[in-house]
């Protein structure tokens, strides 16, 4: 054969090579050349990264400038209890100074504040005292329940709830009303608050000592749910009320409305509302509503969470 | 002017004299080459689709080794007890939340990102359409981890659970587009019809 025997046969292989690597992939879209296809630049992947520690609040002194309060109430053996609390200045301010929390669902931050949660835990211990007695717990929580029923009622847009005289700069208006959400420090220096800041006291009070509770909220009202496994007294006149909150029964407690019934000679008969009693409030939306239950830890979870593991194609790594 | 017509001459084509023998074998030649480049283009695309595969195959290997690292940390959190947790510790508690959510939410878009580019056999593509919506639809729930653990952090729980209410309804169609993944791949391999699931 001669030379140019080989150039028919070279210039069909050049004829080849360009259909294949130039033709076919612009008819199909393909990056033109040798580059393979279907890639593309490939980093590192993603990595977990630790959210950054936040650092511990620092405790309020307890030798600074303090509020102190002096409480009497009737207990549940009908013995009248004084007890004395003292609030860091400090602690107290930094509430009032802070904006109230919007979304009534995140109320419980108010009853299980860490800053104000040594105050309550001491408190509960002083009105509520340890006892060796299992049978007594029923006693201590009343005891506590009873402490609250009787720190009067005052109303939010009421100037005299709060000790400087004026309704605070946060609170919520709306028309003539103000709404302010007091945490349990603030009613406790106040010495006075409306139904939800004493339904709060009470939650903080009654998780200090352990309890489960949750906060019932009503169109007009708002209340406290105490868990109970099972809660029917032979004495009670009312079928006590409660409500399931993730399976649990937690048993209506009034926390304001603590009235006091004239017996003459200037002596008062106290009328605390016991566990249950629910038609007691004579408030209509309670007698017969159905609250919004708001815990007081909220963790949003999501109920679908399982990552489902995919079969991999065959031949694949 | 008088012109004149210049006469025609008949060119002369060189004769070319084919034997039967060296015609038989031109003949042949080109059939050979002909079955060759045949037999060659489909050894070709044959190889193209295997490497395409193997190429996808390893992309959502590599997409679910990285999910089971999310899925640890997920169920890690989701086991760790919320009972009686201090406030502190409750906003700890979603703020690792929202760190797994992050997490999540780049993996999926990462591996999106990959295995969207791969190109498959037509085969294959109900395959990896079907994996691509999984992984967007896991994306966008972790996506609202993220918001939900945000209103968290604002105090605006209402929103909060909102938010995680559609995260469910996200990651429910995440777990149906692997269902389809998987009955989509069968039919791929199986070369044919198979029964949904």
């Amino acid at each position: 054969m001669e030379r140019k025997d080989f150039l028919p046969v070279l210039a069909g292989g050049l004829v080849i090579l360009v259909v294949a690597l130039v033709v076919k992939p612009a008819l199909l879209g393909e990056p033109i050349g040798l580059v393979s296809s279907g890639s593309v630049p490939v980093h590192n992947p993603p990595v977990y990264v630790p959210p950054a520690p936040v650092p511990t609040a620092t405790p309020f002194p307890d030798d600074g400038a303090a509020y102190t309060r002096n409480f009497r109430w009737t207990a549940i053996d009908g013995g009248v209890q004084t007890t004395q609390v003292r609030v860091p200045e400090a602690l107290f301010l930094a509430h009032r100074a802070a904006p109230q929390i919007a979304d009534p669902l995140a109320w419980g931050r108010y009853a299980i504040a860490d800053a104000d949660r040594p105050f309550l835990e001491d408190l509960a211990r002083r009105i509520a005292p340890p006892a060796g007695n299992p049978e007594e717990d029923y006693f201590r929580l009343m005891n506590l329940v009873f402490f609250v029923q009787q720190i009067p009622y005052e109303p939010d847009n009421s100037t005299g709830s709060y000790i400087e005289g004026a309704i605070p700069r946060y609170a919520v208006r709306q028309g003539v009303e103000a709404g302010y959400s007091k945490s349990p420090v603030e009613m406790l220096v106040d010495g006075r608050g409306d139904c939800e800041d004493a339904a709060i006291l009470m939650a903080g009070l009654l998780d200090a000592l352990g309890y489960d509770t949750v906060l019932f909220r009503y169109p007009e009202h708002m209340a406290l749910g105490i868990r109970m496994n099972e809660f029917n007294p032979y004495y009670a006149r009312y079928t006590p009320k409660y409500f399931a909150y993730e399976g649990k029964h937690y048993y209506y407690i009034e926390g304001t409305n603590y009235t006091t019934i004239p017996t003459g000679n200037s002596t008062f008969v106290g009328k605390p509302f016991p566990i249950g009693d629910a038609g007691g409030t004579g408030i209509p939306g309670v007698t017969s509503g159905t609250p919004e239950i708001i815990p007081l830890r909220y963790i949003p979870t999501p109920n679908e969470y399982r990552i489902r593991p995919a079969r991999l194609p065959a031949g694949g790594a | 002017m008088d012109l004149k017509v210049p006469k025609f001459e008949k060119p002369k084509l060189p004769k070319i004299t084919v034997t039967r023998k060296q015609a038989l074998t031109a003949a042949g030649t080109a059939v050979f080459v002909v079955l060759i480049a045949l037999v060659g283009g489909m050894l070709l695309l044959d190889y193209t689709g295997d490497r395409q595969v193997a190429t996808f195959g390893s992309h959502v290997a590599a997409s679910e080794a990285d999910l089971s690292l999310v899925s640890g940390k997920v169920s890690s959190l989701m086991r760790s007890s919320s009972d009686d947790l201090s406030v502190a510790e409750c906003d700890a508690y979603m703020r690792e939340f929202a760190a797994v959510a992050d997490y999540g939410m780049r993996v999926t878009a990462y591996h999106r990102q990959i295995v969207g580019a791969d190109r498959v056999p037509e085969a294959y593509a109900g395959a990896q359409s079907a994996y691509i919506r999984a992984l967007d639809n896991l994306n966008r729930a972790f996506s609202l981890w993220s918001s939900a653990a945000a209103a968290y952090d604002a105090e605006a729980y209402t929103a909060a659970k909102e938010n995680l209410a559609r995260a469910d309804q996200a990651w429910k169609e995440y777990t149906a587009a692997i269902e389809d993944y998987d009955r989509e791949l069968r039919i791929a391999e199986e070369g044919g019809w198979a029964p949904p699931a």
